[in-house]
């Protein structure tokens, strides 16, 4: 296989980086802008990620605008961050009528401009008027965009199309846009960036995966799903394949990999691949951001010897669950961290101990189904999104024909079509979850960062709203937020690797939560490399840095820490792929 | 011609149906408005915060009724020019009354204009 070298590659002008989380879409976009920008060209690299780590990789803070990098001349970067563009529309709605109506009128104005449905189309709004700015199109020569974990951004990829087709067949004005004012230039717009995303001239999907089943299995998703909404242009780029295995921790790697390469889906064997090498660093910094995708690497090998330390193992969490009596549990972190590997093995260690337990996921990709689950005490659920939809377009509807007429029923019926429609479905499925009483206990696996922390904005907006609500609030809502803050029966478990990246993601998240006043305690650090003593130049290179962030972990948890170590077989241990 | 206008607080949408509940009281206001829309002689027109501020800032009675206090104060009802109601939405009857037209439920008007209206 080619190993994937941008400069050699003809890349069209707009890039999309996307995969599962924790494959190194991040390092990949960032590498490639950095390489492009060194050869002359003018680079733009913007984050769509809520939970963005560009930032750390370029150690500069960002806003939506493109800001020039430090060291690399040519490069732009910019992180688009769906609560800032809300909030930059809700000014740009709310700012004129300042002095002119009433403060109670601006608040309420404010309050509804704060649901999911806002800080989607803003956030959206943000990606399509840059995605087709002519100035921004003339002032580049290459623009990437490094997207979150598949689910969220295979929504993002498809809202153009989804709004475009809503304002076809929308007749009566669509009312849902609220206040998003001259929809005759949105829709020109939203034309224009489905169009762009579909002409292979000009757009690549670049799906990033690691030679895993598990990520493998999401790349083929993608590329099928962004496919059929017309993105044919798609590359795989491989990360992370390991050479030259010499111990038995390394074997086991690369025989894993090879495996899973051969069998990957058939799907991404018609694609054109190229692979970058497992490299004896970690890519931090832009010193190994520049050297990660050249093809002469420096040779260095440093031996170490491991102290590993003896940290407790879920066992120690599973036990404080059960002592505490906790209802609901939640599994948090990056993309990529082992978020459902931590809630399925909880889950399971719960109902060995005679607990009846519901597993979940908000996750729109849904990585439960990948797991081996058929114990009966464990009941599985899912937010299937175009069921949940379908269910509350029929709730609405039933309710409305109780009352009115068919003309009335189809003008409800045309509003339920609009793809914000489908943030309340979800968001209700995501309360009833929570408010299960069916098992004793729910342990809910998260989407990866960015998706959560829109999930609980949502969760914090809607509580303010159901305050002034008139209509029939199902308890479910209502009780959300004040069941999530209830340290007795709640617990969000904080899940990152022994890496920089997710644990400072995972410590973003941890002043957030702090903020929202949501209940968490425990931490843990998975696939820890260090008790292995590997020899291998690459796996060391990893296992030598985790001292440091497992050190973090234990100060920020105040020694509330669980140690998963690496499994070599974990794959065909716990999953069914 | 009879004018109706309702002024409401800011909404997703004049169903209500994205909000975090539906509420049976919206989907009544909105099947009741297209219907009286349909009417020769009835001008029935919403307004609602979040997509019509211009409109209250421009109305010095409605300014002067929400005083500061939007929550207890609005929805406000208007017809011909006068504020008939405020705080709540107008029942199907209040709005038979001040239009002159009868409403009847929806199952019972096979033939005659649809929906929920009026004949």
């Amino acid at each position: 296989m080619n190993t994937y070298q941008p400069l050699k590659e003809a890349l069209t002008h707009y890039l999309f980086f996307t995969g599962k989380g924790g494959v190194g879409k991040t390092t990949v976009a960032s590498a490639t802008a950095i390489q492009l920008a060194d050869a002359g060209q003018q680079v733009m690299l913007v984050s769509t990620d809520p939970a963005s780590n560009l930032q750390d990789v370029f150690e500069t803070n960002l806003s939506n605008h493109p800001k020039a990098i430090p060291g690399v001349p040519g490069l732009f970067a910019a992180n688009f961050d769906p609560v800032t563009a809300a909030a930059a529309y809700r000014e740009s709605v709310i700012g004129p009528y300042r002095g002119v109506l009433p403060d109670s009128a601006l608040k309420n104005m404010a309050e509804q401009l704060s649901g999911s449905c806002t800080v989607e189309i803003a956030a959206f709004n943000e990606f399509t008027n840059f995605l087709t700015d002519p100035e921004v199109a003339q002032r580049f020569d290459t623009i990437i965009f490094d997207t979150a974990p598949t689910g969220h951004a295979l929504r993002m990829l498809q809202l153009p199309a989804a709004w475009d087709n809503y304002l076809a067949e929308n007749s009566h004005g669509a009312s849902c846009l609220g206040q998003l004012a001259g929809l005759g230039d949105k829709k020109a717009s939203y034309q224009k960036a489905v169009a762009t995303l579909n002409d292979p001239d000009l757009t690549t999907l670049m799906i990033v995966t690691r030679p895993q089943s598990a990520a493998l299995l999401e790349a083929s998703r993608a590329a099928e799903e962004l496919a059929a909404i017309g993105m044919q242009h798609q590359q795989l780029i491989i990360n992370g394949t390991l050479t030259d295995p010499m111990d038995p921790p390394s074997q086991a790697i690369f025989a894993q990999q090879q495996n899973d390469l051969q069998n990957m889906p058939a799907v991404l064997t018609t694609l054109p691949q190229a692979e970058i090498p497992l490299r004896p660093y970690n890519v931090t910094g832009l010193t190994n951001l520049r050297l990660v995708l050249q093809a002469q690497q420096p040779i260095k090998v440093k031996r170490l010897d491991h102290q590993s330390e003896n940290y407790p193992d879920l066992d120690v969490i599973v036990a404080d669950l059960i002592q505490t009596n906790k209802k609901i549990i939640f599994t948090m972190g990056k993309g990529g961290v082992g978020k459902t590997t931590v809630a399925v093995q909880i889950a399971q260690k719960l109902a060995a101990q005679h607990k009846t337990v519901c597993l979940a996921t908000t996750d729109p990709a849904d990585h439960l189904n990948f797991f081996k689950l058929n114990d009966p005490v464990i009941t599985v659920r899912h937010i299937d999104e175009p069921q949940v939809l379908a269910a509350y377009q029929a709730e609405v509807l039933n309710t409305a024909k109780q009352t009115l007429g068919a003309d009335e029923v189809a003008y409800i019926a045309e509003d339920l079509r609009s793809p914000c429609t489908q943030e309340i479905a979800v968001f209700r499925a995501f309360a009833d979850i929570v408010a299960q009483a069916d098992s004793d206990v729910v342990v809910i696996d998260t989407a990866p960062t960015g998706h959560t922390l829109l999930l609980l904005d949502s969760t914090q907006s809607y509580a303010k709203e159901v305050q002034r609500s008139t209509g029939a609030v199902p308890a479910a809502i209502a009780n959300l937020l004040p069941r999530l803050q209830d340290a007795s029966q709640t617990e969000i478990i904080m899940v990152t690797l022994p890496e920089a990246t997710p644990v400072y993601e995972s410590l973003r998240l941890d002043a957030d939560l702090n903020r929202a006043h949501m209940a968490h305690t425990w931490w843990v650090v998975n696939q820890s490399l260090g008790a292995t003593n590997t020899q291998h130049p690459c796996l060391q290179a990893r296992a030598q840095n985790e001292g440091q962030w497992l050190g973090k972990v234990q100060a920020i948890s105040n020694g509330h820490l669980a140690v998963e170590p690496w499994r070599p077989d974990f794959e065909t241990a716990l999953l069914q792929i | 011609m009879k004018t109706v206008e309702l002024f409401e607080p800011a909404m997703c949408c004049a169903t209500g149906v994205c909000g975090p509940s539906v509420n049976p009281e919206l989907l009544m206001i909105t099947g009741a408005f297209e219907a009286m829309g349909k009417v020769d002689g009835v001008q029935a027109t919403r307004y609602n915060l979040s997509n019509n501020p211009d409109t209250f800032s421009q109305r010095a009675d409605i300014l002067a009724a929400m005083a500061d206090d939007t929550e207890t104060n609005l929805p406000i009802t208007v017809v011909d020019g006068q504020i008939v109601k405020q705080g709540t939405y107008p029942t199907l009857e209040e709005l038979g009354h001040y239009t002159g037209l009868v409403f009847v439920p929806a199952d019972e008007n096979k033939g005659c204009c649809g929906g929920s209206g009026c004949c």
